[in-house]
């Protein structure tokens, strides 16, 4: 079963990768660039569990964490760059 | 010993006068002759032996490997040279003293004159050839200090820097020769290169050596088409002139002719080299002297003409016009430092040297007249006076000269043509100076000068008086002394009498007198035709206008080349590694043996994100808030790569990283225009591209190399120890903090000075911040949003725990303190993003500069400890513990470090952010300027 | 086990530590410390020297990781004589600094403990990407340093070494990444082993890896094509770190005598002698484009920048050479250059500040209040730097002019070194006669220069009368240090002992 989910899943995450991407660049927006790096981000945390899960070891969830996290300061930062310009006041 | 005293002696006393000069004038004077005296009196102690037909050595090695040693000789050349520097310097002190006004600095003027009468007599007393450059370039540098002694007028800094150019270079190609002839005879010492003629002459390199010393001598001796400095040297106050540029430093050039007669004279080159310039430098110059106004610039030009005649002897080449042209020296030297002193009398006491406004000067100073009239007499070779004997010589060694065949009547033309242009100048000299109708326009009434002023001057003119009626009982034992020396073998039978019968040259000398005054008649009418003939001829302006063009082209190229473009200083820097790969890689197999892996679908996705991110960033880096969020999207791929790649502890510290950066950059760009102009033309871009395109490629080339070769690396011998060797499991925390402890030690210390150096700039920097975003729109009125300060407070202590946490495994499992510090520095930094400065700072009381250093000085402490146990820096202990409710624990003094690799990089972080955030606080609110 | 050569490196970083915890602390207090500890590098550097003088290697294996696994620093007559250099340029800097420079921003000291402490650690690393990690101690240092209390002109050619300086540090990496990818180590002498030993295939990329080398040290030694960042930036630093600038040069020129020498030197096989081929011609131009660049300069400061740049080209040309006698004229010639320059930097310091508001610029000023002393000292320091005699610079000239082979490269160096001789000394004569003879009829109004600024230029300006003194001992010196760089072997042995070493055909013997 899990066999067969993975690579599914797999290409599920790259599909949602490249159409991250192109809100990335496409815009037409800051907040829709801001937003689609907030989704990669997650993306990408759900890529990490996926190959944790793939190479059956919690090495990877760790990292995932962590990409939460900085996923997280990252967008705050940028919006708070959009609503003041200045993020640390 | 007491050799080298000659030179240090005025050495040293070139430090008295500056200091004495408190005492008064005439103390400074006494200072300065004091000293030169006593070398004086030590070389008079010395002259028996001399004349005796001793050579006096002395050595001292200097830098022996090289066959540069500080070795003096005392010969009769020498002797001559040295009573000549040190006898007439004596008088030139004297005369000096009087000369210089009030407002003239007189303790400057002596010590420079001392230091070059050192200069001058090392260069008359060396005894190896490098020690002769030594000096020969020191009397460069201390000439140029006195012509540029009246420093307000430009024309003394121009013939200054002038003199110092030519004679100095000069220098350098005579060093070329040097060492050339060092190369050949395999010694400097002169012993040695005097006894090696034959070698020298048979040598494949003679004629460069022969040319390069002789542009050193021909330079330094003013010889056509080098003569042009030393008229110009006559801005220098004309004890200067009457010292330097008569009786020694224009002599130092004839000087080397005379001491390396023996090596290198005889041969044809020779003689047509050096007679031929000689040559031609006595008729230009006799010619020029008769067509100057200025007293001074017709004694420089016939100075210019007398250097040529010896310069010819010279190269005539046979032992007895060498013994004329030693002679000539002497007499030179005698009647030219009195003319110059005249001639410095005359302008002391009318204020001009002008000959067109001079005139009738004999009713006010007859004494000054008489003198100078003697002098002249001796300088146009009358008989009676001892510019005639060696004129005389030198007509008959102009009839014996060899080499030249069918023309050698030539050369006693020519000479006869110069002396009759010298009688015309001489007679100028004085006639227009102390007879006929003037002065005019002179604002005093002339007089005779002080008492001790003449006292030089007549102490010359009476040496050319004496040499000039009894040779034989006053010059003969010194110049056969000198002359033997100079020719290095036995002298010819040669008499100094005035009186030989009637002979060829006593015609020419009788022709030259006639026809010298019937030229000087028609002066008028010949200043008429020369102003015609040539009105622009002036080697100086050619000079000059040669250096200006020299200083336009390499301000040009300069302004070319360092043109103040980063663009362009980076385009050379990528060219320069695209030239080296490209030539080094270029037609060479760069496949290597191992097969490259096959590639998922993943990674290929990610691969692409990553390059048209990448290439996007690029694209838009003018719109920088999404060139940023672009490249915040390559920062997380790399980091997602590092995982695929089996590497979790670099993909934590990338993103980490990642995020400061991101953080940072947001910092800065607030203060820029959000938009940047396009800087780069199309043709710039393309060019641009194709260089990052190639250096691209030559990156990938190199990994492509590197990575389809075998991978035999030492981390084998790491994965080994890193267990028992360094008591961790993660090998790479093992390594950062262990087996190259060395270097994170040093890394943190870079980020440490980093923040430390951010901390320096911002200090009291106060920036203009924009009022509204990008589009114009004013900024949203809440500071601080209170769903993002409420969510963000919970998140520090768990992020605190995760980073503990990740700092305590890290030995063993991913982390460590550069990951822990950093997630403790983001999470910090969310709380300054959500609440502010001052919220934060009021709960965060910590110096962040003790904080960073703390941390770098624990993890420096740690490595001394090591010490203790008599170890190297830096050299790891572990230890495992039982502990209550944890069980089985490691105790590693890595970890130690580690921690001090943790507090560094919370503290520098906090350290430039929290600094950076600050600016805002104090900066003043502005309208963005598009 | 002797602990003194790691002294270098961490007496200077924990003076850099204490001096920031005292950061509150006074100006006088943060100056003692500072200055005792640069102090103490003098006697620290003697004793090194010393211990190199009979020719033996210190090695010193940190974290006791036996070489080629765990870093090392090697101390042999190269490391020990740029150590004392270090020394010898700093503390005058420093003196000068503490009398006026240091409190236009805050922690200079630090920061200057710091570069000390950089640049001590790249002389004495064995390691390559330790190597790096030194050059990056003493760039970001210098960096600070450099736009310590920042100006407009200052920052704008501190932003240029800033940028080009950090491309310099990728493409180091780039290097050592690709030598280790092939060879698999990071130790110089274990690389030198390697190298040596490699096959055809492998020679290309390390070809490509030692010449990307090059480009960064040549970037770091100011050599053509890219010294053009030096002249804007050493003019427009404070004169003291201008002075300490002027042996960062020379870190680069220390560095490829290092790697050229004993990696990529006569005994490495395939890849002997990778890059004196590009060395002889670029140092050359980089000699000729220097003097051009200094004889065009409008400000004393921009002409000696330029004078540095020529140093660096005669050095280097002197390197390219490859033989004995040459490379002991180089290291003489080195120890003068960066003396002089480093007095010159801060003689112009003093001139500039005397000279009012036109700085110094070469063009007709007010005259500077004591012309008799600054004029002294400013001819001794241009008849030193352009090399005439009797001073240093004419020594090192004639080491260097006498140390080439008959042949074409003969006449290149001799046209070259004396036609930009000539040329420094048209540019000195005219620079000196502009600051100190044509003047305007201005009565000075500035202070006399403090005492001890004016101690700081002495004893730099000083070293080029004692250097041409004691020419005889200090040139033997840079000999015996010429011929143990030559001869590798030594320096592999120390540090790899008596680990198998393929056979090679490293040999003892020296060159001619």
């Amino acid at each position: 079963m899990l066999a067969l989910a993975i690579p599914i899943a797999f290409a599920l995450m790259s599909l949602a990768l490249l159409l991250n991407l192109w809100r990335v660049v496409r815009g037409p927006d800051l907040p829709d660039r801001i937003l689609a790096l907030d989704t990669l981000y997650i993306n990408s945390i759900a890529l990490l569990v996926l190959f944790g899960i793939h190479l059956d070891t919690m090495i990877y969830f760790e990292v995932a964490l962590l990409i939460a996290m900085m996923g997280f300061v990252g967008t705050v930062a940028v919006a708070k760059y959009l609503l003041r310009g200045d993020i640390i006041e | 010993m007491t050799l080298s005293l000659i030179i240090f002696l005025p050495l040293l006393g070139a430090l008295l006068p500056p200091l004495f000069i408190r005492l008064g004038r005439t103390a400074c004077a006494w200072s300065a002759a004091l000293l030169a005296g006593t070398a004086l009196a030590i070389l008079l102690y010395h002259s028996p032996a001399v004349f005796a037909g001793e050579t006096l050595v002395f050595t001292q090695p200097w830098l022996p490997a090289l066959g540069l040693n500080f070795s003096l000789r005392l010969d009769g050349l020498g002797l001559l040279f040295a009573l000549l520097i040190l006898g007439i310097g004596l008088l030139i002190i004297l005369y000096a003293r009087y000369y210089l006004s009030e407002h003239d600095p007189m303790g400057r003027f002596y010590g420079m004159l001392l230091l070059f009468m050192a200069a001058m007599l090392g260069i008359v007393l060396s005894e190896n050839l490098l020690l002769l450059l030594v000096f020969w370039e020191l009397t460069s540098l201390s000439s140029f200090l006195l012509i540029g002694y009246w420093k307000h007028r430009s024309d003394a800094r121009q013939g200054a820097r002038m003199a110092l150019a030519i004679t100095g270079g000069g220098g350098l190609a005579m060093l070329a020769g040097i060492l050339l002839l060092g190369h050949i005879t395999g010694s400097y010492e002169l012993s040695v290169v005097l006894a090696s003629a034959e070698l020298i002459q048979a040598h494949a390199l003679y004629p460069v050596t022969l040319a390069l010393i002789l542009l050193g001598a021909f330079t330094k001796s003013a010889q056509f088409p080098f003569h042009f400095w030393l008229p110009h040297a006559m801005a220098a106050p004309t004890p200067v002139s009457a010292y330097l540029h008569s009786a020694t430093m224009v002599k130092a050039g004839v000087f080397l002719l005379a001491r390396l007669f023996p090596a290198l004279s005889g041969t044809e080159l020779w003689f047509f080299l050096v007679a031929g310039t000689g040559t031609a430098t006595l008729l230009l110059g006799a010619y020029h002297a008769l067509f100057k106004h200025d007293l001074k610039g017709l004694l420089a030009y016939s100075t210019v003409s007398h250097l040529g005649l010896i310069t010819l002897l010279f190269g005539i080449g046979t032992p007895l016009a060498a013994v004329a042209g030693v002679f000539h020296i002497i007499n030179h030297a005698t009647f030219k430092a009195s003319l110059f002193m005249a001639a410095g009398i005359i302008d002391h006491e009318t204020g001009t040297r002008d000959m067109r406004r001079l005139g009738g000067l004999w009713r006010f100073m007859p004494h000054t007249a008489t003198l100078a009239m003697v002098a002249a007499a001796s300088m146009a070779g009358v008989p009676l006076f001892n510019g005639f004997l060696s004129k005389e010589m030198f007509f008959a060694e102009t009839l014996h000269a060899g080499w030249m065949g069918e023309w050698s009547w030539l050369l006693p033309l020519l000479a006869t043509l110069a002396a009759l242009f010298s009688v015309a100048y001489s007679v100028r000299f004085i006639h227009d100076v102390f007879f006929g109708t003037g002065p005019r326009d002179i604002t005093r009434k002339p007089h005779e000068p002080p008492r001790y002023m003449k006292v030089p001057v007549e102490v010359l003119v009476a040496l050319c008086l004496l040499v000039g009626i009894l040779p034989a009982w006053t010059v003969a034992p010194l110049l056969a002394a000198a002359a033997a020396s100079t020719v290095g073998a036995e002298l010819p039978y040669y008499s100094l009498a005035i009186w030989h019968g009637f002979n060829l040259p006593l015609l020419m000398s009788l022709i030259a007198l006639a026809g010298g005054v019937i030229l000087y008649l028609l002066r008028f009418r010949l200043f008429a035709l020369h102003d015609r003939i040539f009105p622009l001829c002036d080697a100086k302006a050619w000079f000059e206008c040669g250096l200006a063009r020299t200083i336009a082209v390499s301000h040009q190229l300069t302004a070319w080349l360092e043109n103040g473009s980063l663009q362009r200083y980076a385009m050379l820097l990528v060219a320069s590694v695209l030239i080296v790969i490209g030539t080094s890689l270029w037609g060479t197999t760069l496949t290597g043996p191992v097969a490259m892996g096959t590639v998922d679908g993943v990674t290929l996705t990610g691969a692409l994100v990553l390059g048209v991110s990448a290439l996007a960033t690029v694209i838009w880096h003018r719109r920088r808030l999404a060139a940023l969020v672009l490249l915040s999207v390559v920062g997380l791929v790399v980091s997602v790569a590092f995982v695929r790649f089996s590497a979790p502890d670099l993909a934590l510290t990338q993103l980490s990283v990642e995020m400061v950066t991101i953080l940072l950059l947001m910092l800065a760009l607030y203060f820029l225009p959000q938009h940047s102009p396009a800087e780069s033309s199309t043709a710039r871009r393309w060019r641009d591209g194709l260089l990052a395109a190639g250096a691209g490629l030559s990156v990938a080339a190199l990994a492509w190399g590197v990575l389809t070769r075998p991978l035999e690396t030492i981390s084998g011998y790491f994965l080994e120890q890193s267990k028992p060797g360094g008591g961790g499991s993660n090998v790479v925390n093992v390594i950062l903090v262990d087996f190259r402890g060395f270097d994170t030690l040093g890394e943190i210390t870079v980020l440490a000075i980093a923040a430390f150096g951010i901390y320096a700039l911002l200090q009291g920097l106060r920036l203009p911040s924009p009022t509204t975003d990008g589009e114009g729109r004013p900024w949203a009125e809440d500071r601080h949003p209170l769903i993002l300060s409420a969510v963000s407070r919970p998140l520090l202590p768990l992020a605190l725990m995760v980073s503990l946490y990740i700092l305590l495994r890290g030995h063993n499992l991913p982390g460590g303190g550069f990951i822990a510090g950093l997630v403790t520095a983001v999470a910090l930094i969310l709380q300054y993003v959500a609440s502010g400065v001052v919220w934060t700072r009021e709960r965060l009381p910590f110096d962040y500069i003790k904080l960073t250093a703390s941390g770098v000085l624990v993890a420096t402490l740690t490595g001394v400890a090591s010490w203790w146990f008599a170890h190297p820096f830096l050299t790891s202990t572990f230890e495992y513990v039982q502990l209550p409710l944890l069980g089985k624990f490691e105790l590693a003094s890595a970890m130690v470090f580690d921690v001090g690799v943790y507090l560094t990089v919370v503290g520098s972080t906090l350290l430039i952010l929290a600094n950076l955030g600050k600016l805002t606080l104090v900066s003043q609110p502005h309208e963005e300027t598009k | 086990m002797t602990h003194t050569i790691i002294l270098p490196v961490l007496l200077p970083l924990l003076t850099a530590l204490v001096l920031l915890f005292g950061s509150r602390r006074s100006l006088a207090w943060k100056r003692g410390v500072s200055l005792a500890a640069t102090a103490a590098l003098l006697p620290l550097g003697l004793l090194l020297l010393q211990q190199t003088y009979s020719g033996a290697y210190g090695v010193y294996a940190l974290g006791n990781w036996v070489a080629p696994f765990g870093i090392v620093l090697v101390l042999d007559r190269l490391a020990a004589l740029m150590l004392l250099l270090t020394a010898l340029l700093s503390l005058p800097a420093l003196l000068y600094a503490s009398h006026g420079d240091d409190h236009t921003g805050p922690n200079f000291h630090a920061l200057f403990q710091f570069q000390l402490m950089g640049l001590n650690g790249a002389f004495l690393t064995g390691d390559l990407f330790n190597l790096f990690v030194f050059f990056e101690v003493l760039l970001i240092a210098s960096y600070a340093l450099l736009l310590h209390g920042a100006g407009p002109a200052r920052s704008r050619a501190g932003l240029h070494y800033v940028i080009l300086n950090l491309v310099g540090s990728g493409l180091f990496l780039l290097a050592v990444g690709t030598l280790y990818g092939i060879t698999g180590t990071l130790n110089m002498a274990d690389l030198a082993v390697r190298v040596a030993a490699a096959g055809p295939a492998d020679a290309p990329l390390l070809r490509a890896a030692g010449l990307l080398l090059l480009v960064v040290f040549a970037l770091k030694a100011a050599l053509l094509p890219l010294y053009f960042w030096l002249p804007r930036a050493y003019s427009a630093a404070s004169a003291p770190v201008a002075a300490l600038f002027a042996i960062m040069t020379k870190v680069g020129v220390y560095s490829i005598v290092r790697v050229y020498s004993l990696i990529f030197g006569a005994q490495a096989g395939l890849l002997a002698d990778t890059a004196l081929a590009w060395l002889w011609p670029l140092a050359l131009a980089t000699l000729v484009l220097g003097a051009l660049g200094a004889l065009a300069a409008r400000e004393l400061r921009t002409l000696i920048a330029y004078l540095v740049v020529v140093s660096v080209g005669t050095l280097l040309a002197g390197f390219a050479l490859n033989n004995n006698a040459a490379l002991a004229a180089s290291l003489y010639y080195l120890l003068h250059s960066t003396l002089v320059a480093g007095g010159l930097f801060l003689l112009a310091g003093l001139i500039r500040t005397q000279r009012g508001a036109e700085g110094d610029q070469l063009h007709p000023a007010a005259p500077v209040s004591q012309p008799a002393l600054l004029g002294s000292l400013f001819f001794i320091a241009a008849v030193a730097v352009v090399g005439m005699p009797p001073l240093s610079g004419f020594i090192g000239k004639l080491l260097l002019l006498s140390s080439v082979p008959p042949g074409m490269q003969l006449i290149w160096l001799w046209a070259i070194v004396l036609g930009s001789g000539l040329l420094a000394l048209i540019t000195l004569s005219r620079a000196g006669s502009q600051l100190f003879w044509n003047t305007l009829e201005i009565t000075p109004v500035a202070p006399r220069a403090d005492r001890l600024r004016l101690a700081a230029v002495v004893l730099l300006l000083a070293s080029a009368p004692l250097l041409s003194l004691f020419a005889e001992p200090v040139h033997r010196y840079t000999q015996a240090t010429a011929a143990q760089l030559y001869a590798p072997a030594g320096y592999i042995h120390a540090v790899l002992g008596a680990r198998d070493i393929p056979r090679l055909t490293i040999g003892p013997e020296e060159r001619p």
